[in-house]
């Protein structure tokens, strides 16, 4: 069966065609601007898992999420870093917590591909509520500014033809990733072969692109902005369904010839399912406003997460995840993967 | 260079608030580096947030300073009792701990503490001076391959430290790189030996693996001498190193700057590597080498001068490219982040008053480093009079705070304690200590970089050859390994 076939998802695809419209003008979508504490609560610091180191994206975006709620409701966040294992230390770590509303999750769509491979792995829609998903972004392929042997994607894809498997692109390429199945969709579509490196680390990744240890790298936008406004790096490819803005001189996979959907990156906050229902509907408030906050703004701002729409409440997120969840699912029994 | 260095030191030193920031930051890293249980990076997490508050020369000025003092801080638990206040401090604790239990505490701390300014200052002058060509050519010579033979390199020699003899040592090692597969593999993401615990998926860190096999194993040997009667503690050595001493040493300064400020350029690998890999030279080049692990004050000069070289060179790729060596200088992005600035080529444009503060702010962070630490050191020497029925519990509740802090982990926790059991037992046969921490820490290093090398040589391992620095240290890795196997097979002939 044809990859392309397998991911005819057009639910995700028109919630991101409205997302790109959705971007010209920020407008808080939550018009509240406070909420009584249901019973008190909190009257403590909430503390939020997260399971990936401090530095990386995760580690920012939680800091800038704290802030923006405390700086909202006057209650502390304690973050707790709980990395390894992709995920799943931190998970596993937030699941055994106490379910009474005071411990939040950091999470990002690696929760979705994880539950897509092995079910018994939670559900980030159902098992979990989602706050509010707070960056949503999209896929690049990049080359350095001063490269001679390609310009663009036509002439990229020309010239790795003719290395018969040895060009190389670095990237996160573990077991499953959203950058391997979506090199895999690229590969496919394009006919050709490329040897792709796994670095885990953004430093590594970066520097064997800008000291000619591979010839290009799948990243996302906002990882590389330095990179981008220094003139070092250059995106040549832009795995979305339309072009951003910002990106107006990049085509698309699908301009390229490629029709599959784009898997996009998400980051989001979460509560338990078991959480009182009215502490349940204060976190929301406090995350989905918190978004809000003008420091968050910035945030995102700084990471190129505003050049689509990066918000979805409860409702958008669970959207978003339902969509995903198959669409991984079937890649990976494409892909040859023990599906549980 | 000089002028600018000037109108750094002129923006620090001129305005008091700037330069009660850099004394907070060079007392702080030294004491959070010392405590066992914290580290540099728990202070850095606190100070995080209150960097936004900061000029952004202030902010990424304490984080540097805290960099310099809080690598050299570790150095003296490790000294005194065994305790590695960080990675990057373990090859210290092969020697250093032995000298104090020799009653040589001063001479041990005192070396560390001239020896890590030494290296720091070195590292920071050469940082001034070249940063940009030296960053270009890190990252255009140096990739995955190259550093898995420089861990190779590093591994070859590591057998002959610490064990009573050289098979026992090179059992130690690959133990060590056993437990370093234990977790997802770096590459593929693919489980192993987590025996269906998904915190063990994460790996065995660091920190806890250790304390473990450093300090609650040396409480158990301890221990067993009081019970047996054989116990002597450890007697308090006030005297530091003389001046010919010192010099004697030279050679083993200069090389371990070398090769610290080699591994600290290297993005993604940072002060532990170095710290190793000087000690790893230090044994590799020395006559007497079955006295490292024994109390050699060379080792503790190689890892202490080492681990501050690469301070400064690792703040090369971070400011010319922004790439991060390690988890410190990662935090290091956060604050440029939280004042609207990104470290890479641009700041040397955009803002070189900031990095010429930083520049500045860490050569004085490490030569504060010697006069400091010396009156600290002076203090902190006397906890060793503490009795041993009350020191070992302390150590052991530090020890424990210090596995757990990191991620939260009970898991991390017991990892000690078996650790600890695991290492008195080995300490008891003759199998080496250092060995089995190098195989850990380097194991992991050097697996991630085998198999990325891999990928990039498209699985055909002759390629690694067509490389000429890979090709040099791998030959010299069995170059190495070959004499070894060489001299272990004589020794009995040699005795009969």
């Amino acid at each position: 069966m044809k990859l392309r076939k397998i991911l005819s998802v057009s639910a995700l695809s028109s919630m991101m065609a409205l997302s790109v419209s959705a971007v010209s003008a920020f407008e808080c979508k939550v018009k509240e601007a406070s909420m009584a504490k249901p019973g008190g609560f909190p009257d403590r610091a909430l503390t939020m898992i997260v399971p990936y180191g401090p530095a990386g994206g995760s580690g920012q975006i939680a800091a800038a999420m704290a802030e923006a709620v405390t700086e909202l409701t006057g209650v502390s966040i304690n973050r707790d870093h709980k990395s390894g294992g992709s995920g799943t230390v931190g998970m596993t770590a937030y699941m055994a917590a106490p379910t009474d509303g005071y411990t939040v999750l950091e999470h990002i769509d690696d929760a979705s591909s994880a539950h897509a491979l092995d079910s018994s792995k939670p559900h980030p829609g159902r098992d979990l509520i989602p706050l509010v998903t707070a960056q949503v972004t999209f896929s690049q392929i990049y080359i350095r500014s001063n490269e001679t042997r390609y310009s663009d994607w036509p002439s990229f894809v020309k010239w790795v033809k003719a290395q018969d498997g040895k060009a190389t692109i670095a990237n996160v390429s573990k077991e499953g990733s959203m950058e391997r199945v979506t090199m895999k969709f690229i590969t496919d579509a394009s006919n050709m072969s490329i040897q792709q490196i796994s670095f885990d680390k953004g430093a590594p990744r970066y520097g064997a692109l800008l000291g000619g240890q591979v010839d290009a790298l799948y990243e996302q936008p906002g990882d590389v902005r330095k990179f981008l406004d220094s003139g070092d790096f250059k995106p040549i490819l832009t795995i979305f369904n339309e072009r951003p803005g910002v990106f107006a001189n990049v085509p698309t996979h699908k301009e390229m010839g490629m029709d599959f959907e784009p898997l996009l990156r998400f980051r989001g906050f979460y509560v338990h399912k078991d959480a009182p229902a009215d502490r349940v509907e204060w976190l929301k408030w406090a995350f989905q406003r918190g978004y809000c906050q003008d420091s968050y703004q910035k945030f995102n701002e700084s990471k190129f997460m505003t050049v689509i729409d990066s918000y979805r409440d409860t409702e958008g997120s669970i959207e978003l995840i339902n969509a995903t969840i198959p669409q991984y699912r079937a890649v990976y029994k494409q892909m040859g993967l023990d599906v549980k | 260079m000089i002028e600018n260095f000037i109108a750094g030191s002129s923006a620090l030193f001129g305005d008091p608030f700037t330069l009660a920031i850099f004394f907070f930051g060079v007392i702080g890293g030294m004491l959070f580096g010392a405590i066992p249980g914290v580290s540099m990076l728990t202070l850095a997490a606190i100070l995080l947030p209150f960097t936004s508050d900061l000029s952004p020369a202030q902010g990424v000025m304490l984080f540097a300073v805290i960099y310099c003092t809080g690598t050299y801080g570790g150095a003296i638990t490790a000294i005194l009792f065994n305790i590695p206040g960080a990675p990057e401090n373990a090859p210290t604790a092969f020697d250093g701990y032995p000298m104090t239990k020799q009653g040589k505490s001063g001479k041990a701390v005192g070396a560390a503490v001239l020896c890590s300014a030494i290296g720091g200052v070195a590292s920071a002058l050469v940082m001034m001076a070249a940063t940009q060509p030296l960053a270009t050519w890190a990252i255009r010579n140096i990739g995955p391959p190259e550093i898995f033979a420089l861990v190779f390199f590093g591994l070859a020699v590591a057998s002959s430290v610490g064990g009573r003899t050289i098979w026992k040592g090179w059992l130690s090692v690959l133990l060590g790189l056993l437990i370093a597969t234990i977790g997802q593999d770096p590459v593929g993401g693919i489980n192993r030996f987590n025996f269906g615990f998904a915190d063990l998926a994460a790996g065995i860190a660091f920190v806890p693996a250790i304390l473990g096999f450093f300090a609650v194993s040396e409480i158990f040997v301890q221990a067993e001498k009081r019970a047996t009667g054989t116990f002597n503690a450890p007697k308090v050595g006030m005297s530091f190193p003389t001046l010919f001493e010192l010099w004697a040493q030279k050679i083993a300064v200069l090389r371990s700057i070398l090769v610290g400020f080699f591994c600290g350029i290297l993005p993604g690998i940072g002060a532990t590597l170095a710290a190793f890999m000087g000690y790893g030279e230090a044994v590799r080049w020395s006559k007497d080498k079955e006295s490292f692990g024994k109390g050699n004050i060379e080792g503790v000069i190689s890892s202490e001068t080492a681990n501050n070289a690469a301070t400064g060179a690792a703040m090369i790729p971070l400011l010319a490219l922004g790439l991060p060596g390690g988890a410190l200088t990662a935090m290091m992005v956060a604050v440029f982040q939280m004042h609207d600035l990104e470290p890479g080529p641009l700041v040397f444009y955009n803002s070189p008053d900031l990095i010429w503060v930083v520049f500045a702010a860490m050569f004085y962070a490490n030569l504060s480093i010697l006069f400091v630490g010396v009156l600290e050191t002076k203090t902190i020497l006397y906890l060793l009079k503490i009795p041993f029925q009350f020191l070992a519990p302390l150590i052991l509740l530090l020890a424990s705070i210090g596995a757990y802090i990191g991620r939260g982990l009970v898991l991390d926790v017991m990892v000690m304690f078996l650790a600890g059991i695991i290492g008195f037992l080995l300490r008891r046969s003759g199998y080496s200590i250092p060995g089995i921490v190098l195989g850990i820490i380097l194991g992991k290093i050097g697996e991630q970089n085998f198999a990325q090398g891999m990928q990039m040589v498209h699985y055909d391992i002759v390629a690694y050859f067509s490389r000429p620095i890979c090709s040099l240290l791998i030959l010299a890795g069995v170059l190495t390994l070959g004499v070894g196997v060489y001299q272990a097979l004589r020794a009995p002939a040699k005795k009969a």
